[in-house]
């Protein structure tokens, strides 16, 4: 076990000019794909704001949330998913993807999950500038509280890594992990509470407690935290626990998986 | 004498799913049966057979990219194959590709800078080295896949059909660059089928038939008994050869095993590690 955790380390510390290196060409292949390019890497999500802008701010008309208007509350938790749930889903096929790499070279298939979070950590970056403009807007101004957006952000890249690693291993054993990995995430959406508050759970003490110890409900609000509450990490321990306890599991089977079987992709075509 | 590959009774095996799903149980195939031999450092090694002999499966397991499911390979250096368009990017220019491919292949920036102006030297594509891939010929894209690949610097190089592509005149400037390459002492496996490039190029050869080694000793030797093989299968009638052909089948399949679950085949894969 320890041995397995220990290579898919190395093997990740070893290669990171070569993540590098292939996250940002694909990321430049892929701009050059469409002719507006990188604009299309705002425009997404920027769309998709508006959509739940239109359908909760206007039609629903929600209140302010923890005194915060309900705008920026949302969009600062939902800027960590528009991270998160690409890095799980396009990880869940960082390996299938490649196949025409790795059964043609030598190749560290475990550095794949990696390069999909790096790629998508730079279309978080292009989010998080235009979110800098939109909070300024509401009067939300950078502070030394934001500094903790990195801390946040680190933990999402490492999530989503090992999650990936297990994930992608599991789909090139079997096709369906996408399309399950695909239905969970769309329910994961309105079940973090990301597009509504927590507390509109307290009724129910166990939901209450699971949906605080969804990993992924941890970085909404830390995120949140930054941004508006300034409680620091502590104040969150818990949850805190639960996420990097998780985190443990899911790359030690993820590596113990990916160890045991990276010679056995070629045969599993 | 140093060995730069041992091979000690390996085989690989392949599971065909059988016609009928329900009832009948999954085949086992032989791709490579018992095979044995060792390899000397420096030697130019010239792998022959038809179709469906195993030498693609061949050049998967002396490169170290697929297991072997029995006995024991010994590889002493690194060994690489030289793989044509794998990685290159249609969207990027030929450039770019380069520097990609370089990184796929697990080089350094400062490595990729050294071989940048060899590889745009050998591929010889002028200005389209700035234009995006997906406009380049066929030939075009073969030759820059194959120029970096013959900058990397393995001990082992393993070369499976590269030269099919491209014209004579390229297929000619490999040729010479690899016999450089033979002259700094590296080992070199050459899988071909034009028996003319193995004759000139090899010392030994190598006949691989049904997933077994037929023949392995001077080039000349082997590559006559095997052009006199090939020439004997040509003659035979369509009935006759398909009964070869079969009884060569059957002699590669492993007694079947009852059909293997989902949960068996995958906790198969994790213990014979």
């Amino acid at each position: 076990m320890f041995k397995s955790m220990k290579y898919v380390w190395s093997e990740n510390i070893n290669n990171l000019y070569r993540i590098k290196s292939i996250s940002k060409y694909e990321l430049l292949a892929d701009m050059r794909d469409s002719k507006l390019g990188i604009f299309w890497n705002f425009a997404n999500p920027f769309i998709q704001v508006l959509t739940y802008y239109f359908v909760f701010g206007l039609v629903f008309n929600k209140k302010a949330v923890d005194g915060i208007a309900y705008m920026p509350w949302m969009l600062g938790g939902m800027v960590i998913w528009f991270f998160i749930s690409p890095c799980i889903t396009n990880g869940c096929n960082a390996v299938f993807t490649k196949l025409n790499v790795i059964t043609k070279m030598k190749f560290p298939v475990s550095i794949l999950p990696s390069t999909v979070s790096m790629k998508e950590l730079f279309n978080h970056g292009c989010l998080m500038i235009i979110l800098v403009f939109v909070f300024m807007f509401y009067g939300w101004y950078p502070s030394v509280h934001w500094l903790g957006l990195i801390y946040y952000c680190f933990c999402a890249v490492i999530f989503s890594i090992c999650l990936s690693l297990t994930t992608s291993v599991l789909n090139m054993i079997a096709r369906d992990t996408r399309k399950l990995i695909l239905a969970i995430m769309r329910l994961l959406l309105y079940l973090t509470p990301i597009l509504w508050s927590i507390d509109n759970v307290k009724r129910w003490p166990l939901i209450h407690k699971i949906m605080s110890a969804n990993p992924i409900y941890y970085l909404v609000q830390g995120y949140r935290d930054c941004f508006f509450f300034h409680r620091g990490f502590l104040y969150y321990w818990k949850s805190g626990v639960c996420f990097w306890v998780i985190t443990f599991i899911l790359f030690a089977f993820g590596s113990y998986m990916m160890y045991k079987l990276k010679k056995k992709f070629v045969d599993m075509i | 004498m140093e060995y730069a590959i041992e091979f000690e009774h390996v085989s690989k095996i392949y599971t065909l799913k059988s016609k009928d799903k329900k009832y009948t149980n999954d085949k086992r195939f032989y791709a490579l049966k018992d095979i044995n031999f060792k390899i000397q450092k420096g030697e130019v090694v010239g792998i022959l057979g038809t179709n469906g002999s195993g030498k693609s499966t061949m050049s998967l397991v002396l490169s170290e990219i697929a297991d072997v499911d029995e006995g024991e390979m010994k590889v002493n250096g690194s060994s690489a194959l030289i793989a044509i368009n794998t990685g290159l990017n249609q969207q990027l220019t030929g450039l770019e590709n380069i520097e990609l491919k370089g990184a796929l292949l697990g080089l350094k920036r400062d490595e990729i800078d050294k071989i940048i102006d060899g590889v745009m030297d050998f591929a010889e594509i002028g200005d389209f080295l700035y234009q995006s891939v997906k406009k380049y010929s066929s030939g075009m894209k073969s030759r820059l896949g194959f120029s970096i690949n013959l900058y990397l610097n393995p001990d082992i190089l393993i070369v499976d059909e590269a030269l099919s592509v491209g014209d004579k005149g390229f297929a000619q400037k490999c040729i010479n660059k690899m016999m450089e390459l033979k002259e700094e002492g590296k080992t070199i496996i050459f899988i071909s089928h034009t028996l003319k490039q193995v004759r000139e190029f090899c010392d030994t050869a190598m006949w691989i038939e049904g997933g077994q080694l037929k023949e392995y000793g001077e080039v000349e030797e082997v590559c006559d008994h095997y052009s006199e093989y090939v020439s004997y299968l040509n003659h035979l009638g369509k009935e006759r050869k398909k009964l070869e052909l079969d009884k060569k089948f059957e002699k590669r399949l492993l007694p079947s095993v009852s059909k293997e679950s989902f949960m068996d085949k995958f906790l198969r894969m994790i213990k014979s590690n």
